[in-house]
Protein backbone atom coordinates (compact mmCIF):
# COMPACT_ATOMS: atom_id res chain seq x y z
CA UNK A 1 0.00 0.00 0.00
CA UNK A 2 1.46 3.33 -0.90
CA UNK A 3 0.41 6.47 0.85
CA UNK A 4 1.36 9.27 -1.49
CA UNK A 5 2.40 11.30 1.49
CA UNK A 6 5.19 8.88 2.36
CA UNK A 7 6.03 7.58 -1.10
CA UNK A 8 7.14 10.54 -3.11
CA UNK A 9 7.88 8.43 -6.11
CA UNK A 10 4.27 7.25 -6.33
CA UNK A 11 3.14 10.88 -6.48
CA UNK A 12 5.67 11.79 -9.12
CA UNK A 13 4.89 8.78 -11.27
CA UNK A 14 1.19 9.62 -11.45
CA UNK A 15 1.72 13.37 -11.64
CA UNK A 16 -0.78 14.14 -8.90
CA UNK A 17 -1.12 17.78 -8.11
CA UNK A 18 -1.30 19.03 -4.56
CA UNK A 19 -5.04 18.89 -4.21
CA UNK A 20 -5.38 15.28 -5.24
CA UNK A 21 -3.98 13.30 -2.41
CA UNK A 22 -5.75 12.85 0.85
CA UNK A 23 -3.83 13.50 4.03
CA UNK A 24 -5.99 11.26 6.17
CA UNK A 25 -4.47 8.19 7.72
CA UNK A 26 -7.35 5.95 6.67
CA UNK A 27 -5.86 5.29 3.25
CA UNK A 28 -3.48 2.75 4.58
CA UNK A 29 -5.28 1.23 7.56
CA UNK A 30 -4.51 -2.47 7.63
CA UNK A 31 -6.97 -4.40 5.52
CA UNK A 32 -7.06 -8.12 6.07
CA UNK A 33 -8.34 -8.72 2.59
CA UNK A 34 -5.47 -6.98 0.86
CA UNK A 35 -3.44 -10.17 0.77
CA UNK A 36 -3.90 -12.41 -2.19
CA UNK A 37 -4.00 -16.18 -2.15
CA UNK A 38 -3.23 -18.63 0.63
CA UNK A 39 -0.66 -17.81 3.29
CA UNK A 40 2.93 -18.73 2.55
CA UNK A 41 4.86 -21.17 4.71
CA UNK A 42 6.64 -18.20 6.26
CA UNK A 43 3.38 -16.47 7.13
CA UNK A 44 2.28 -19.70 8.76
CA UNK A 45 5.62 -20.02 10.56
CA UNK A 46 5.45 -16.50 11.89
CA UNK A 47 1.89 -16.95 13.09
CA UNK A 48 2.75 -20.27 14.69
CA UNK A 49 5.72 -18.81 16.57
CA UNK A 50 3.63 -15.93 17.78
CA UNK A 51 0.94 -18.27 19.12
CA UNK A 52 3.47 -20.53 20.83
CA UNK A 53 5.04 -17.55 22.56
CA UNK A 54 1.65 -16.15 23.55
CA UNK A 55 0.64 -19.50 25.00
CA UNK A 56 3.84 -19.58 27.03
CA UNK A 57 3.25 -16.07 28.34
CA UNK A 58 6.38 -14.66 26.74
CA UNK A 59 4.37 -12.04 24.84
CA UNK A 60 0.73 -11.07 24.54
CA UNK A 61 -1.33 -10.56 21.41
CA UNK A 62 -2.03 -7.01 22.57
CA UNK A 63 1.66 -6.20 22.67
CA UNK A 64 2.14 -7.32 19.09
CA UNK A 65 -0.98 -5.49 17.92
CA UNK A 66 0.07 -2.34 19.71
CA UNK A 67 3.46 -2.53 18.05
CA UNK A 68 1.85 -2.94 14.64
CA UNK A 69 -0.21 0.16 15.31
CA UNK A 70 2.86 2.16 16.27
CA UNK A 71 4.61 1.18 13.07
CA UNK A 72 1.54 2.11 11.03
CA UNK A 73 0.12 5.15 12.71
CA UNK A 74 2.94 6.79 14.59
CA UNK A 75 6.47 6.17 13.35
CA UNK A 76 6.04 7.10 9.68
CA UNK A 77 4.96 10.65 10.48
CA UNK A 78 7.68 11.69 12.84
CA UNK A 79 10.62 12.30 10.52
CA UNK A 80 8.88 14.92 8.40
CA UNK A 81 7.87 16.87 11.50
CA UNK A 82 11.36 16.83 12.95
CA UNK A 83 13.02 17.96 9.74
CA UNK A 84 10.32 20.58 9.10
CA UNK A 85 11.18 22.02 12.51
CA UNK A 86 14.85 22.10 11.49
CA UNK A 87 13.89 24.04 8.38
CA UNK A 88 12.08 26.72 10.36
CA UNK A 89 14.24 26.90 13.50
CA UNK A 90 18.01 27.33 12.92
CA UNK A 91 18.85 26.67 16.56
CA UNK A 92 16.89 23.43 16.50
CA UNK A 93 18.69 22.48 13.29
CA UNK A 94 22.02 22.89 15.06
CA UNK A 95 20.85 20.74 17.93
CA UNK A 96 19.58 18.11 15.52
CA UNK A 97 22.93 18.02 13.73
CA UNK A 98 24.79 17.89 17.00
CA UNK A 99 22.78 15.15 18.72
CA UNK A 100 19.94 13.71 16.67
CA UNK A 101 18.39 11.64 19.42
CA UNK A 102 18.29 14.47 21.97
CA UNK A 103 16.71 16.82 19.44
CA UNK A 104 14.01 14.25 18.68
CA UNK A 105 13.38 13.77 22.38
CA UNK A 106 12.83 17.53 22.61
CA UNK A 107 9.95 17.13 20.18
CA UNK A 108 8.49 14.20 22.07
CA UNK A 109 9.81 11.71 19.52
CA UNK A 110 11.23 8.67 21.28
CA UNK A 111 13.74 6.87 19.08
CA UNK A 112 13.89 3.91 21.51
CA UNK A 113 17.15 2.02 20.99
CA UNK A 114 18.26 3.97 17.93
CA UNK A 115 20.90 6.66 17.87
CA UNK A 116 20.54 9.27 15.15
CA UNK A 117 22.90 11.24 12.98
CA UNK A 118 21.28 13.92 10.84
CA UNK A 119 23.21 14.86 7.71
CA UNK A 120 22.42 18.05 5.87
CA UNK A 121 22.22 18.64 2.16
CA UNK A 122 23.85 21.84 0.90
CA UNK A 123 24.37 23.27 -2.57
CA UNK A 124 27.69 21.39 -2.54
CA UNK A 125 26.70 18.10 -0.91
CA UNK A 126 23.92 15.56 -1.39
CA UNK A 127 23.56 12.80 1.21
CA UNK A 128 22.21 9.32 0.60
CA UNK A 129 21.54 6.50 3.09
CA UNK A 130 21.87 2.74 2.69
CA UNK A 131 22.57 -0.32 4.79
CA UNK A 132 24.42 -2.82 2.64
CA UNK A 133 24.60 -5.57 5.27
CA UNK A 134 20.92 -5.81 6.21
CA UNK A 135 18.52 -2.85 6.03
CA UNK A 136 19.21 -0.74 9.07
CA UNK A 137 16.93 2.24 8.98
CA UNK A 138 15.69 4.75 11.59
CA UNK A 139 12.39 2.91 12.01
CA UNK A 140 11.25 4.81 15.06
CA UNK A 141 11.64 8.03 13.06
CA UNK A 142 10.50 7.04 9.58
CA UNK A 143 8.49 3.83 10.03
CA UNK A 144 9.34 0.71 8.10
CA UNK A 145 11.72 1.01 5.15
CA UNK A 146 10.29 0.81 1.63
CA UNK A 147 10.78 -2.37 -0.36
CA UNK A 148 13.39 -0.74 -2.58
CA UNK A 149 15.57 0.13 0.41
CA UNK A 150 15.66 -3.55 1.43
CA UNK A 151 16.28 -4.80 -2.12
CA UNK A 152 19.52 -6.41 -3.20
CA UNK A 153 19.87 -3.90 -6.02
CA UNK A 154 19.72 -0.86 -3.77
CA UNK A 155 21.92 -2.35 -1.08
CA UNK A 156 24.65 -3.44 -3.47
CA UNK A 157 24.65 -0.58 -5.98
CA UNK A 158 24.24 2.60 -3.93
CA UNK A 159 27.74 2.31 -2.48
CA UNK A 160 29.28 1.65 -5.88
CA UNK A 161 27.20 3.76 -8.27
CA UNK A 162 25.02 6.16 -6.26
CA UNK A 163 24.46 8.56 -9.13
CA UNK A 164 23.11 5.81 -11.39
CA UNK A 165 20.70 4.73 -8.64
CA UNK A 166 19.64 8.33 -8.02
CA UNK A 167 18.86 8.62 -11.71
CA UNK A 168 16.52 5.63 -11.42
CA UNK A 169 14.62 7.64 -8.82
CA UNK A 170 14.50 10.63 -11.16
CA UNK A 171 17.20 12.55 -9.32
CA UNK A 172 20.18 13.93 -11.22
CA UNK A 173 22.96 15.92 -9.65
CA UNK A 174 25.70 17.86 -11.43
CA UNK A 175 29.29 16.75 -11.02
CA UNK A 176 30.11 19.77 -8.90
CA UNK A 177 27.86 18.43 -6.15
CA UNK A 178 29.46 15.83 -3.87
CA UNK A 179 27.38 12.70 -3.40
CA UNK A 180 28.05 11.46 0.11
CA UNK A 181 26.82 7.93 0.77
CA UNK A 182 26.32 6.67 4.32
CA UNK A 183 26.42 2.92 4.83
CA UNK A 184 24.71 2.60 8.21
CA UNK A 185 26.46 -0.58 9.20
CA UNK A 186 26.73 -0.28 12.99
CA UNK A 187 24.99 1.54 15.80
CA UNK A 188 24.07 4.84 14.17
CA UNK A 189 20.97 5.57 12.13
CA UNK A 190 20.68 8.38 9.64
CA UNK A 191 18.26 10.96 8.36
CA UNK A 192 18.86 13.49 5.61
CA UNK A 193 17.99 17.15 6.11
CA UNK A 194 17.19 18.15 2.52
CA UNK A 195 17.65 21.66 1.21
CA UNK A 196 14.53 23.73 1.55
CA UNK A 197 13.26 24.56 -1.93
CA UNK A 198 12.39 28.00 -3.25
CA UNK A 199 8.73 28.89 -3.08
CA UNK A 200 8.22 27.71 0.50
CA UNK A 201 8.76 31.04 2.19
CA UNK A 202 6.28 31.62 4.98
CA UNK A 203 5.00 28.03 4.93
CA UNK A 204 3.79 26.43 8.15
CA UNK A 205 5.60 23.41 9.58
CA UNK A 206 2.68 21.24 8.45
CA UNK A 207 3.03 22.44 4.88
CA UNK A 208 6.76 21.88 4.99
CA UNK A 209 6.35 18.39 6.50
CA UNK A 210 4.05 17.59 3.60
CA UNK A 211 6.86 17.92 1.04
CA UNK A 212 9.41 16.21 3.29
CA UNK A 213 8.44 12.77 2.07
CA UNK A 214 10.18 9.63 3.24
CA UNK A 215 12.11 9.40 0.01
CA UNK A 216 13.63 12.85 0.55
CA UNK A 217 14.70 11.90 4.08
CA UNK A 218 16.59 8.85 2.80
CA UNK A 219 18.16 10.94 0.07
CA UNK A 220 16.87 9.36 -3.14
CA UNK A 221 14.82 12.39 -4.12
CA UNK A 222 14.69 16.08 -3.23
CA UNK A 223 11.62 17.92 -1.98
CA UNK A 224 9.56 19.62 -4.64
CA UNK A 225 6.98 22.35 -4.42
CA UNK A 226 4.00 20.97 -6.29
CA UNK A 227 2.20 23.62 -8.34
CA UNK B 1 50.05 9.32 -4.06
CA UNK B 2 50.78 8.87 -0.38
CA UNK B 3 52.81 6.07 1.13
CA UNK B 4 49.61 4.51 2.39
CA UNK B 5 48.06 4.70 -1.05
CA UNK B 6 51.11 3.14 -2.68
CA UNK B 7 51.18 0.30 -0.21
CA UNK B 8 47.49 -0.40 -0.74
CA UNK B 9 48.03 -0.57 -4.48
CA UNK B 10 50.87 -3.07 -4.12
CA UNK B 11 48.65 -5.34 -2.07
CA UNK B 12 45.97 -5.27 -4.72
CA UNK B 13 47.84 -4.87 -8.00
CA UNK B 14 44.72 -4.82 -10.15
CA UNK B 15 43.11 -2.18 -8.00
CA UNK B 16 40.29 -4.59 -7.33
CA UNK B 17 40.78 -6.37 -4.03
CA UNK B 18 40.23 -9.91 -5.24
CA UNK B 19 40.64 -11.31 -1.81
CA UNK B 20 37.65 -9.29 -0.60
CA UNK B 21 35.65 -10.02 -3.73
CA UNK B 22 35.78 -13.78 -3.51
CA UNK B 23 36.71 -14.60 0.06
CA UNK B 24 35.08 -17.78 1.39
CA UNK B 25 34.26 -16.01 4.65
CA UNK B 26 32.29 -13.29 2.89
CA UNK B 27 28.74 -13.83 4.05
CA UNK B 28 25.70 -13.75 1.74
CA UNK B 29 24.61 -10.47 3.31
CA UNK B 30 27.85 -8.69 2.47
CA UNK B 31 26.74 -7.44 -0.92
CA UNK B 32 28.00 -3.86 -1.09
CA UNK B 33 29.53 -3.42 -4.53
CA UNK B 34 28.10 -6.57 -6.05
CA UNK B 35 26.59 -6.24 -9.51
CA UNK B 36 22.80 -6.04 -9.56
CA UNK B 37 19.98 -4.94 -11.81
CA UNK B 38 17.92 -1.77 -11.73
CA UNK B 39 16.17 -0.80 -8.52
CA UNK B 40 12.40 -1.29 -8.49
CA UNK B 41 11.73 2.20 -7.21
CA UNK B 42 8.10 1.64 -6.31
CA UNK B 43 7.40 0.90 -2.65
CA UNK B 44 5.30 -2.24 -2.62
CA UNK B 45 4.51 -1.89 1.05
CA UNK B 46 4.00 -4.74 3.46
CA UNK B 47 1.43 -7.51 3.56
CA UNK B 48 -0.54 -8.01 6.75
CA UNK B 49 1.51 -11.06 7.80
CA UNK B 50 4.72 -9.11 7.24
CA UNK B 51 3.54 -6.27 9.44
CA UNK B 52 2.62 -8.75 12.12
CA UNK B 53 5.93 -10.60 11.72
CA UNK B 54 7.75 -7.31 12.05
CA UNK B 55 5.76 -6.44 15.16
CA UNK B 56 6.55 -9.87 16.62
CA UNK B 57 10.26 -9.39 16.00
CA UNK B 58 10.15 -5.87 17.42
CA UNK B 59 8.22 -6.96 20.53
CA UNK B 60 10.72 -9.72 21.26
CA UNK B 61 13.63 -7.41 20.62
CA UNK B 62 12.14 -4.70 22.83
CA UNK B 63 11.89 -7.19 25.70
CA UNK B 64 15.52 -8.21 25.24
CA UNK B 65 14.53 -11.76 24.36
CA UNK B 66 16.43 -11.50 21.09
CA UNK B 67 19.11 -8.95 20.29
CA UNK B 68 19.34 -7.21 16.94
CA UNK B 69 22.84 -8.58 16.54
CA UNK B 70 21.62 -12.12 17.16
CA UNK B 71 18.89 -11.69 14.57
CA UNK B 72 21.43 -10.48 12.06
CA UNK B 73 23.79 -13.36 12.79
CA UNK B 74 21.00 -15.91 12.53
CA UNK B 75 19.92 -14.34 9.22
CA UNK B 76 23.44 -14.41 7.83
CA UNK B 77 23.79 -18.07 8.75
CA UNK B 78 20.69 -19.09 6.80
CA UNK B 79 21.60 -21.45 4.03
CA UNK B 80 18.92 -19.98 1.77
CA UNK B 81 19.58 -16.31 2.59
CA UNK B 82 20.12 -15.33 -1.04
CA UNK B 83 16.86 -16.91 -2.14
CA UNK B 84 14.58 -15.50 0.56
CA UNK B 85 12.60 -12.29 0.76
CA UNK B 86 13.18 -9.84 3.57
CA UNK B 87 10.46 -11.02 5.98
CA UNK B 88 11.11 -14.64 5.14
CA UNK B 89 14.64 -14.01 6.36
CA UNK B 90 13.39 -12.27 9.51
CA UNK B 91 11.00 -15.11 10.28
CA UNK B 92 13.60 -17.80 9.63
CA UNK B 93 16.13 -16.02 11.81
CA UNK B 94 13.60 -15.71 14.59
CA UNK B 95 12.89 -19.41 14.28
CA UNK B 96 16.60 -20.18 14.68
CA UNK B 97 16.83 -18.07 17.81
CA UNK B 98 13.64 -19.28 19.44
CA UNK B 99 14.89 -22.84 19.16
CA UNK B 100 18.45 -21.90 20.11
CA UNK B 101 17.25 -20.14 23.24
CA UNK B 102 14.85 -22.90 24.20
CA UNK B 103 11.59 -21.01 23.73
CA UNK B 104 10.31 -23.79 21.53
CA UNK B 105 11.42 -27.01 19.91
CA UNK B 106 11.34 -27.93 16.24
CA UNK B 107 8.58 -30.40 17.02
CA UNK B 108 6.45 -27.82 18.78
CA UNK B 109 6.82 -25.44 15.88
CA UNK B 110 5.95 -28.09 13.33
CA UNK B 111 2.85 -29.10 15.27
CA UNK B 112 1.69 -25.53 15.63
CA UNK B 113 2.35 -24.81 11.98
CA UNK B 114 0.22 -27.83 11.03
CA UNK B 115 -2.55 -26.47 13.22
CA UNK B 116 -2.32 -22.95 11.76
CA UNK B 117 -2.14 -24.26 8.21
CA UNK B 118 -5.25 -26.36 8.77
CA UNK B 119 -7.27 -23.29 9.76
CA UNK B 120 -6.98 -21.83 6.33
CA UNK B 121 -8.54 -24.93 4.84
CA UNK B 122 -11.71 -24.72 6.97
CA UNK B 123 -14.44 -23.17 4.80
CA UNK B 124 -16.31 -21.21 7.43
CA UNK B 125 -13.33 -20.25 9.58
CA UNK B 126 -13.95 -16.67 10.68
CA UNK B 127 -10.27 -16.09 11.05
CA UNK B 128 -9.51 -16.50 7.40
CA UNK B 129 -9.73 -13.16 5.62
CA UNK B 130 -7.41 -14.63 3.04
CA UNK B 131 -9.91 -17.34 2.22
CA UNK B 132 -12.73 -14.80 2.06
CA UNK B 133 -10.77 -12.58 -0.25
CA UNK B 134 -9.82 -15.48 -2.47
CA UNK B 135 -13.49 -16.40 -2.70
CA UNK B 136 -14.48 -12.95 -3.95
CA UNK B 137 -15.08 -12.64 -7.70
CA UNK C 1 42.69 17.04 -1.65
CA UNK C 2 40.21 18.91 0.41
CA UNK C 3 37.19 16.80 -0.45
CA UNK C 4 37.26 15.27 2.99
CA UNK C 5 37.34 18.69 4.62
CA UNK C 6 34.76 21.00 6.07
CA UNK C 7 32.32 21.27 3.18
CA UNK C 8 30.34 18.30 4.39
CA UNK C 9 28.97 19.91 7.51
CA UNK C 10 29.61 19.35 11.17
CA UNK C 11 32.18 16.84 12.35
CA UNK C 12 32.53 16.09 16.02
CA UNK C 13 35.91 15.90 17.64
CA UNK C 14 34.59 15.13 21.07
CA UNK C 15 33.08 11.79 21.90
CA UNK C 16 29.42 11.43 21.14
CA UNK C 17 26.97 12.52 23.78
CA UNK C 18 25.55 9.02 23.63
CA UNK C 19 28.31 7.12 25.37
CA UNK C 20 31.75 8.25 26.46
CA UNK C 21 34.84 6.87 24.72
CA UNK C 22 37.69 7.14 27.17
CA UNK C 23 41.04 5.96 25.91
CA UNK C 24 40.11 6.24 22.26
CA UNK C 25 43.03 5.65 19.96
CA UNK C 26 42.24 7.85 16.95
CA UNK C 27 41.27 11.48 16.63
CA UNK C 28 39.15 13.26 14.07
CA UNK C 29 41.24 13.79 10.95
CA UNK C 30 43.52 10.80 11.50
CA UNK C 31 44.25 8.69 8.43
CA UNK C 32 43.27 5.09 9.19
CA UNK C 33 43.25 1.86 7.26
CA UNK C 34 40.56 -0.77 7.68
CA UNK C 35 42.31 -4.04 8.49
CA UNK C 36 42.59 -6.40 5.61
CA UNK C 37 41.43 -9.44 7.51
CA UNK C 38 38.68 -11.91 6.69
CA UNK C 39 37.67 -13.79 9.82
CA UNK C 40 34.51 -15.90 9.73
CA UNK C 41 31.45 -15.04 11.75
CA UNK C 42 29.32 -11.97 12.27
CA UNK C 43 31.19 -8.77 11.38
CA UNK C 44 29.86 -5.31 10.72
CA UNK C 45 32.79 -4.26 8.55
CA UNK C 46 31.75 -4.77 4.91
CA UNK C 47 34.20 -6.64 2.72
CA UNK C 48 34.32 -3.84 0.17
CA UNK C 49 35.97 -1.47 2.65
CA UNK C 50 38.58 -3.82 4.07
CA UNK C 51 42.09 -2.67 3.33
CA UNK C 52 40.93 0.81 2.36
CA UNK C 53 42.31 4.03 3.77
CA UNK C 54 40.06 6.79 5.08
CA UNK C 55 39.87 9.67 7.52
CA UNK C 56 38.18 9.69 10.91
CA UNK C 57 35.16 11.95 10.55
CA UNK C 58 33.88 11.63 14.13
CA UNK C 59 34.08 9.53 17.24
CA UNK C 60 30.66 8.01 17.84
CA UNK C 61 31.33 6.73 21.32
CA UNK C 62 31.86 3.31 22.86
CA UNK C 63 29.42 0.45 22.26
CA UNK C 64 29.19 -3.23 23.13
CA UNK C 65 30.93 -5.31 20.49
CA UNK C 66 28.33 -6.57 17.99
CA UNK C 67 30.61 -9.50 17.13
CA UNK C 68 30.05 -10.78 20.65
CA UNK C 69 26.42 -9.69 21.07
CA UNK C 70 25.58 -11.74 17.99
CA UNK C 71 26.43 -14.93 19.86
CA UNK C 72 24.65 -14.09 23.09
CA UNK C 73 27.51 -12.53 25.00
CA UNK C 74 27.25 -9.09 26.55
CA UNK C 75 29.77 -7.46 24.23
CA UNK C 76 31.77 -5.97 27.10
CA UNK C 77 34.16 -4.28 27.33
CA UNK C 78 32.75 -1.71 24.94
CA UNK C 79 34.67 -0.86 21.80
CA UNK C 80 35.14 2.62 20.39
CA UNK C 81 33.19 3.27 17.21
CA UNK C 82 34.33 5.78 14.60
CA UNK C 83 32.78 7.23 11.50
CA UNK C 84 35.35 7.00 8.75
CA UNK C 85 35.21 8.91 5.49
CA UNK C 86 36.52 7.44 2.27
CA UNK C 87 36.94 8.85 -1.22
CA UNK C 88 34.87 6.75 -3.62
CA UNK C 89 37.57 6.62 -6.26
CA UNK C 90 39.92 5.13 -3.69
CA UNK C 91 37.40 2.46 -2.75
CA UNK C 92 36.29 1.45 -6.25
CA UNK C 93 38.90 1.46 -8.99
CA UNK C 94 36.19 1.81 -11.62
CA UNK C 95 34.11 4.45 -9.82
CA UNK C 96 32.43 6.52 -12.51
CA UNK C 97 31.36 9.56 -10.53
CA UNK C 98 33.46 12.63 -9.82
CA UNK C 99 36.56 12.52 -7.64
CA UNK C 100 34.78 14.52 -4.94
CA UNK C 101 32.25 11.76 -4.12
CA UNK C 102 32.51 10.21 -0.67
CA UNK C 103 31.37 7.17 1.25
CA UNK C 104 31.22 7.04 5.03
CA UNK C 105 30.52 4.33 7.54
CA UNK C 106 31.07 3.29 11.10
CA UNK C 107 34.10 1.16 11.89
CA UNK C 108 35.06 -0.22 15.28
CA UNK C 109 38.49 0.60 16.63
CA UNK C 110 39.71 -2.98 16.54
CA UNK C 111 39.15 -2.98 12.78
CA UNK C 112 41.39 0.04 12.24
CA UNK C 113 45.11 0.59 12.11
CA UNK C 114 47.09 3.77 11.42
CA UNK C 115 47.42 4.42 7.70
CA UNK C 116 51.10 5.11 8.21
CA UNK C 117 51.58 8.46 6.55
CA UNK C 118 52.16 11.66 8.50
CA UNK C 119 51.07 14.46 6.23
CA UNK C 120 47.43 13.71 5.48
CA UNK C 121 46.17 12.44 2.17
CA UNK C 122 46.42 14.10 -1.23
Amino acid sequence: MTDSRIDYYAVKKHAHDHGDHDHSHDDHAPVAGEDEGPPSEFAIMSRAMQEILEAKGVITAEQVTRRMEQFEEDFPYRGSRVVARAWTDPEFRKRLLDDGKAACTEMGVDLEADRLIAVENTPEVHNMIVCTLCSCYPRALLGMPPTWYKSRSYRSRVVFEPRAVLKEFGTELPDNVTVRVHDSNADMRYVVIPMRPQGTEGWSEDQLADILTRDTLVGVTVPRVRT
Amino acid sequence: MTMAGAKAKLEAPNGVDEMAEKHPNRGPQDIGGRKAGPVDVVDHGMKFWERQANALRSTLSGKGIVKRDELRRAAEDLRDYSKLQYFEITTSALRTLMIEKGYMTEQELKAKMDEVRARFDVPDEMESPLKQKAAQP
Amino acid sequence: MSAAGGETGSAQSRPSTYTPAPGHRYEVGDAVRVKRRYPPGHRRTPHYIRGKVGTVERICGAFPNPEELAYGFDGEPKKVLYRVRFVQKEVWPRYRGPARDLIEMEIFEHWLEPAGDTGGRT
